[in-house]
């Protein structure tokens, strides 16, 4: 056993802290180490946010630059087209039935004059008189042992018909309605469809979405399996049998559209839920006391933004195509309200001996399709550069 | 894996009488009358106490789900007056079923090359006029091509039919004759699975197991073909095997266009004529081969790549 070694502690005085505090302290007292100036770049230019960002890298993509002029001249003309016309899309006039494009200065060069090719017995081809411009060839067609002298010639229809003073620069239908006016008529109520149901649907895909992501557990499980079944029944069985008990309609129209469009945009706002939902900023944010409502749609929401604006690009156009589909399937919206698909079908009826009825509609559903993919791919590569060329 | 397919089964059939109720309902709903607004009454009672329309709705009901539990689904009613629908789609489905084997055998060969051609080449003009060729086909509507194709090719230039030859067996004129509906029908699906192969052999030619296949000798032919392309195939289970599925189902629009008389041309006649149990058989039937195959996508994933396990129930999704 050894002693034990008294250790002294060595208790340092105190200060006097009423000393301290009353002793004078002044600037001068301290002497700059460092010096003033700031060793660092100072930041140039603005701060770019999310969607400038996007914005400049959308700029650079001159195919979508492109088609969203597209786009913007083809709502103009939805909106507008109608107006500048003098004729009423319901006004038939009858003894102008199917007539040809004509445009005021295209026709001197000799396109879109309102000529048709058309085959005519040699009597009737000398009945119409000044109203056939050229004879392009001439033979005989037998018919019960008689050989009948016909004649493959361009008619001026516009003189033919007496349309002289009119311009229809689509042409006309069966019944003498200027197609311009119909074609432009029907693309604003398309595109009224397509609009307005993927807006809803929007809506309703980040809610349920959100609600189904963000809970989990059984509440996710009993919406997933209401869209399963709801999902499972196919688009087009549910779209004609709604059609048949609603009647045809822009209504009736977007209710099909509305319920099963929804279930895509649902699906992918719960995935982005999935993958922020257990993100340190937003059990940060919970530990501070923010409720559901802010986490969903303050917090977890916004990250979906880009995806979100994509999808319903990309919606739009598959909206339209259902439409005119149906519509062409005779399950269209009622006459006399035209649609592209409408006009679709009744031009394919008379494809041979009037091809412009469906050459215009043909041309602007495509064009409006086009556009819409291209401005939706420049859209996904602008919001999610990981995306691009996928 | 047997208790997962027979959860899905079970499902299915739920979705099935969903859909069967649901048509059942939205037929009786529909304004008109059976037998013409002019009939005399006793033409009329007699066909509602032939198509049971004289019941009770509750009964009908009932009536109607025996039926088809039976696998009868009634007679036509205004198309091809009293013949059993079944035997009518029964008639129907080899006319289909020819010309979508036909479009298939165009388009998935097709389909796949582009696809692979694209990716192997990315960011050339090759890729660039696959891809602008992708980006027409999925603008241009199937009904306004198919109208383009009989413009151009049948009309203007003479060199097709306007429409099928239907009678008569197997010969050269009808082979002839068909090639425009094929190209019609093969349109949409080059597109799809050009795009989906594009990107995932894209994906698979720039992933790491690439890298050391290469790495450990492999030429470029090899590790593409070995390895990659196998790789890449396995997404495209879900666009393919649909496509399969459909051979029953045909195209509305192009057999309309073309005046074939297969199951599209009958769904849109049905629905036209109002031929309830008609248009009900075929919306069943139609139903029936998209959930068969849309169960068939799920199990294939399985087949197809072991690693993916289907029907684990508690995992983290």
């Amino acid at each position: 056993m050894s002693k034990k070694k008294q250790i002294k502690l060595e208790v340092p005085e105190t200060p006097d802290l009423e000393k301290i505090t009353q002793e004078k302290i002044d600037a001068g007292m301290f002497e700059n180490v460092a010096d003033d100036t700031i060793h660092d770049q100072a930041i140039e230019g603005e701060a770019i946010g999310f969607f400038k960002d996007a914005w400049m890298r959308f700029k650079k993509n001159k195919s979508s630059v492109v088609a969203a002029f597209i786009i913007l001249f083809i709502v103009f003309m939805a909106i507008f087209g109608p107006m500048m016309s003098p004729y009423h899309f319901r006004e038939q006039h009858t003894e102008f039935g199917t007539l040809p494009p004509r445009v005021p200065i295209l026709e001197n060069f000799g396109i879109f004059d309102g000529t048709m090719q058309m085959e005519l017995f040699e009597a009737d081809a000398i009945e119409m008189g000044d109203a056939i411009k050229s004879i392009e060839r001439e033979f005989y067609w037998t018919y019960k042992n008689k050989q009948y002298k016909k004649v493959i010639a361009n008619v001026d229809m516009y003189k033919y018909t007496g349309a002289e003073d009119h311009y229809f620069i689509f042409g006309t239908d069966n019944i003498g309605r200027d197609l311009f006016v119909r074609l432009w008529r029907g693309t604003r109520i398309s595109l009224l469809i397509g609009f307005v149901s993927v807006i809803i649907n929007c809506v309703i895909g980040v809610v349920y979405g959100s609600i189904s992501g963000y809970y989990g557990g059984k509440v996710d499980m009993i919406m997933q399996r209401f869209i399963e079944v709801l999902g499972g029944v196919p688009f087009l069985v549910m779209s004609i049998l709604f059609i048949m008990v609603l009647g045809a309609g822009v209504q009736s129209f977007i209710l099909v559209l509305i319920l099963t469009g929804w279930i895509g945009m649902s699906r992918m706002i719960r995935a982005q839920f999935y993958r922020y939902k257990d993100y340190e900023y937003v059990m940060a944010s919970r530990t501070m006391g923010a409720r559901d409502r802010v986490l969903i749609f303050r917090h977890i929401l916004p990250n979906a933004i880009g995806p979100i604006i994509t999808q319903a690009t990309f919606a739009v156009p598959s909206a339209i195509f259902s439409e005119s589909f149906l519509s062409y399937l005779g399950l269209g919206i009622q006459a006399p309200e035209p649609s592209i698909g409408v006009l679709l079908a009744e031009g394919q009826r008379v494809l041979t001996t009037s091809p412009h009825l469906t050459l215009f509609p043909a041309l602007i559903i495509s064009l409006l399709m086009l556009a819409f993919n291209m401005f939706g791919n420049g859209l996904r590569d602008a919001f999610d550069p990981r995306m691009r060329g996928l | 894996m047997l208790k997962y397919i027979l959860k899905r089964i079970a499902a299915m059939v739920l979705t099935l009488f969903i859909i069967l109720s649901l048509s059942f309902f939205a037929i009786r709903l529909i304004p008109g009358d059976v037998a013409g607004e002019n009939a005399a009454p006793e033409i009329k009672a007699a066909m509602e106490a032939r198509y049971h329309l004289d019941k009770p709705l509750g009964e009908q009901y009932v009536i109607f789900l025996k039926n088809f539990l039976s696998l009868d689904f009634g007679e036509s009613m205004t198309l091809y007056p009293r013949r059993p629908v079944f035997a009518i789609i029964r008639d129907k489905i080899p006319t289909t079923l020819m010309l979508n084997i036909f479009s298939l055998c165009l388009t998935i060969p097709v389909g796949l090359f582009c696809g692979i051609a694209a990716a192997l080449r990315k960011n050339t003009i090759v890729d660039y006029a696959i891809s602008a060729m992708v980006v027409f086909n999925v603008s241009v509507p199937s009904f306004v091509f198919a109208t383009l194709l009989q413009y151009i090719f049948a009309y203007k230039l003479g060199m097709f039919p306007f429409l099928l030859e239907i009678e008569g067996g197997f010969s050269f004129s009808k082979f002839w004759s068909m090639i425009l509906p094929v190209l019609a029908l093969s349109f949409g699906g080059i597109a799809t699975i050009t795009r989906y192969m594009r990107a995932e052999l894209f994906e698979a030619l720039n992933s790491e197991y690439m890298l050391l296949s290469k790495s450990k000798g492999l030429s470029n032919v090899q590790s593409t073909l070995r390895h990659a392309l196998r790789n890449s195939f396995i997404p495209l289970c879900n666009v393919i095997i649909p496509m399969f599925m459909n051979l029953l189902g045909g195209s509305m629009v192009v057999e309309n266009i073309f005046g074939i008389p297969g199951i599209g041309s009958l769904t849109s006649a049905s629905i036209q004529t109002s031929d309830y149990y008609l248009t009900i058989a075929v919306l069943f039937f139609y139903s029936v081969i998209s959930l068969t195959s849309m169960l068939l996508v799920d199990l294939s994933y399985g087949i197809v790549d072991p690693r993916i396990r289907i029907g684990g129930g508690k995992v983290r999704e």
